[in-house]
């Protein structure tokens, strides 16, 4: 109870901070309402919420529940057949990292009803679970194996008496990972698709009053959906299996692929399947050709039809500006971590305070934290940089501590007990120990970074990627929509696959220097 | 026990692990008979190749050359007819599955009833000491109690034939006396072939009827000893000269592999 109560010390802390700041206005110019101003007028609006909270818990937990059936079934897939997994690589990725705001606008054009939001909720549920299947599946414990393979039981029978049941833990913290996300893909669908209800709708209707204490409070209801979703599934995993696992971004390092024969075949199946997916979707919803596009017509538009150039252009100009921002938000946010991290190697009481807070702010849905973020830095780059700092600093700084939490103690400290400075004890061990996680923190938060870059344009900024597919969605321009939309997937894969080559590439050095 | 115990057949078996300059011959042409209704003991240096004699037999480890007949039927062919026992050094239980259901497993993975095999279940737990102990989780045991819940669910299935894979090699001396002992009354009692891989002398001596003693690199038998000591064997016999003699010999075989091997 006492550790509980040393535990919520930072929380409160913070709190008290914040009234303070809100009461004296010392943030922006009032942008950051004290939070018995956000109280105050939570109960205003008391009548607004139902229906708006409804929506969106009706969107997202559908789309939960289609995304991680899916998953699951897809995890057993390709644990079971392992070439449908390296098929299915390419489409996987993409699912991964598409942002979800740029296929929000086409999923609105065609699609009806409540569907866009429940696709992209699926969606976002989708590869999380789907890899904490495989990972569960695969990591069973092999002598068990064994044995039921040594009474004569073959491949499914594993399957069946070992694999399965041993894989509950790993997928429920799959689903606890992908309850936040649902939420966040059903309330940037609302952002994206318009319709009457729904959080992302009242968000967006408020955007332009210039209410801050209301944005706070939608802002701060989709925060507590998505944490209190993550929490039930907490709850239920320490409940039936009493396993208390932290939980983040799985950081394996997905197989370079072995030498095979028909590999190459494999390959080109994986990179050709996303486009087969695509094209699928149109041709069994029967999407008209004027708001369906295909991708020959996304080459016709962008390469060969009439106003060939001048989409390039916009296209270009818009890319030119929304890469360098994003690269430059990631370097910062992980070079700051990865300092944090290595450097609280030395002050693990800081590392503890500080984790919980930090891991609030993960959970709070990109969407509902730019408007807050855009009234208190204003509509200039600076809005674009912070997110993508912020959406970086907090996945890559808890990878990196979490990596250096599982080196062992005594591996540690061997360095202090030769009499090795702190520096030094850093640079030998405590560094080399987080670089693998500094990797896999830039591959799994590119992603994120480019979504919330675009988000930022969207909303508040006015430039790049986001911006031109706002203003698309105005002019009716179906084909930039689509051109948008398929730009920011190519880029979004094009960052992850970058950063998996890269740690590769280190790992495979330093396993090499290992082996001499 | 109705039917007669089956007999195992090792012959010729070679296998090799890896390729090119990498390659590690790990069996070499690797015979062996075990009579049915005897207990031999497989006994070596780590990385012999015993367990792989062992898996080979089980139909876990496909080999380059040979065959081994259990009963005269195939490893896959005899283990899918439930000829074959199995308990390996790690327990590995299910962690979810209650002590009478992880003794119930091998029924369920050959497809037979396990509500017909209540009663035995409940001997076999009892036959190994955890009476009282059916619905406790394997959480909830000592490592020993866990070796013994492997030993009852080897033999659930009624095998003809009782594969042990250096079964007590995580237990302390103590409880590895105790199990020991135990283990030949289970033997007694029901007949059962047994190969037992082990890197203990004095349990190979006390336990079999004969010991085939191994060498490393490539691994190979290189002498069959026989243990002519009269059964049943009580602990005294753990301070019998003739014992110690036996012992003596086979550390001596054992040595003769190290001095060249290293």
């Amino acid at each position: 109870m006492v550790h509980n109560l040393r535990r919520l010390w930072p929380f409160l802390a913070l709190l008290v901070l914040w009234e303070v700041a809100g009461q004296f206005q010392l943030v922006a110019g009032g942008a950051l309402p004290a939070l018995s101003d956000i109280a105050v007028r939570f109960w205003a609006d008391r009548a607004d919420y139902p229906g708006h909270v409804q929506a969106t818990l009706v969107a997202s937990g559908a789309g939960f529940v289609i995304g991680n059936a899916v998953a699951v079934a897809a995890g057993l897939l390709f644990t079971l057949v392992p070439v449908t997994a390296r098929v299915a690589r390419g489409l996987n990725i993409a699912i991964f990292a598409l942002p979800p705001i740029a296929i929000a606008p086409i999923l609105a054009l065609t699609l009806d009803g409540m569907a866009p939001r429940i696709v992209l909720a699926a969606l976002g549920v989708y590869f999380v679970t789907m890899q904490a299947t495989v990972t569960g599946l695969s990591q069973f414990d092999s002598r068990a194996g064994d044995l039921v393979r040594a009474y004569g039981g073959g491949r499914g029978a594993v399957m069946r008496f070992v694999q399965v049941r041993g894989a509950l833990p790993a997928i429920l913290s799959g689903f606890r990972v992908a309850a936040p996300n649902a939420v966040l893909g059903a309330i940037l669908a609302e952002f994206g698709g318009g319709g009457r209800w729904g959080l992302g709708t009242y968000l967006l209707g408020s955007l332009g009053r210039g209410e801050p204490a209301r944005l706070w409070g939608i802002g701060l209801t989709a925060t507590l959906i998505a944490g209190l979703s993550y929490a039930v599934f907490a709850l239920i995993s320490a409940r039936t299996l009493g396993s208390t696992r932290a939980v983040s971004l799985n950081p394996a390092v997905p197989a370079g692929g072995d030498a095979e024969r028909g590999k190459w075949l494999v390959t080109l199946a994986s990179f050709l399947l996303p486009f087969a997916v695509w094209w699928g979707f149109l041709w069994v919803l029967q999407v008209p050709a004027m708001l369906g596009k295909t991708p020959y017509d996304i080459v016709q538009y962008l390469f060969i039809g009439p106003g060939a150039a001048a989409a390039q252009g916009k296209l270009l100009a818009a890319l030119a500006e929304t890469i360098p921002i994003t690269l430059v938000g990631m370097a910062a946010g992980l070079a700051f971590a990865f300092a944090l991290a290595v450097s609280s190697q030395l002050v693990p009481a800081f590392t503890r305070a500080f984790l919980p807070v930090a891991l609030i702010t993960q959970t709070m849905p990109l969407v509902a934290l730019t408007p807050l973020l855009v009234l208190m830095l204003g509509r200039g780059s600076a809005v674009t940089l912070w997110i993508t700092v912020s959406v970086t600093f907090f996945p890559a700084y808890v990878m990196i501590a979490q990596g250096l939490s599982q080196v062992p103690r005594a591996a540690l400290e061997l360095p202090r007990a030769y009499g090795a400075s702190a520096w030094r004890q850093l640079r030998l061990v405590a560094i080399p120990a987080s670089l693998p996680w500094f990797f896999a923190a830039a591959r799994l938060t590119a992603p994120r970074a480019l979504l919330g870059v675009m988000i930022a344009e969207w909303l508040a900024t006015g430039r790049g990627l986001g911006n031109l597919l706002n203003q698309s969605r105005g002019y009716m321009d179906f084909g930039m929509i689509w051109a948008v939309a398929v730009t920011s997937v190519v880029v979004s894969v094009a960052f992850y696959q970058v950063a998996l080559l890269i740690e590769q590439r280190v790992l495979r050095r330093t396993v090499a220097q290992r082996d001499d | 026990m109705t039917d007669a115990p089956a007999g195992i057949t090792i012959a010729g078996l070679s296998k090799t692990f890896g390729a090119g300059g990498r390659a590690v011959e790990a069996l070499r042409d690797v015979s062996l008979i075990c009579p049915p209704g005897s207990f031999t003991a497989l006994i070596g240096p780590s990385g012999c190749g015993k367990s792989t004699i062992l898996r080979a037999s089980l139909g876990l480890e496909p080999v380059d050359a040979g065959r081994v007949k259990i009963g005269g039927l195939a490893p896959a062919a005899a283990t899918r007819a439930g000829l074959t026992g199995v308990a390996f050094q790690d327990a590995a239980l299910l962690p979810w599955r209650s002590v009478a259901a992880n003794v119930a497993l091998p029924l369920e993975v050959l497809g037979r009833p396990v509500g017909a095999a209540k009663g035995r279940i409940r001997d076999l737990i009892a036959l190994v000491g955890l009476k009282g102990r059916e619905d406790a989780l394997p959480g909830e045991l000592s490592g020993g109690m866990r070796q013994r819940v492997a030993i009852a669910r080897a033999l659930v299935s009624e095998p003809k034939v009782l594969f042990l894979d250096e079964p007590f090699g995580a237990l302390d001396q103590i409880l590895r006396r105790q199990m020991n002992i135990e283990l030949q009354r289970i033997w007694a009692e029901t007949g059962v072939t047994t190969l037992l891989v082990t890197h203990g002398i004095d349990e190979a001596v006390f336990l079999a009827d004969r010991v085939a003693v191994m060498q490393a690199g490539p691994g190979r038998i290189v002498e069959v000893v026989e243990i002519p000591l009269p059964r049943p064997r009580d602990p005294a016999l753990f301070s019998d000269p003739a014992f110690h003699h036996l012992c003596d010999r086979i550390a001596t075989l054992l040595h003769a592999g190290a001095a060249h091997g290293a």
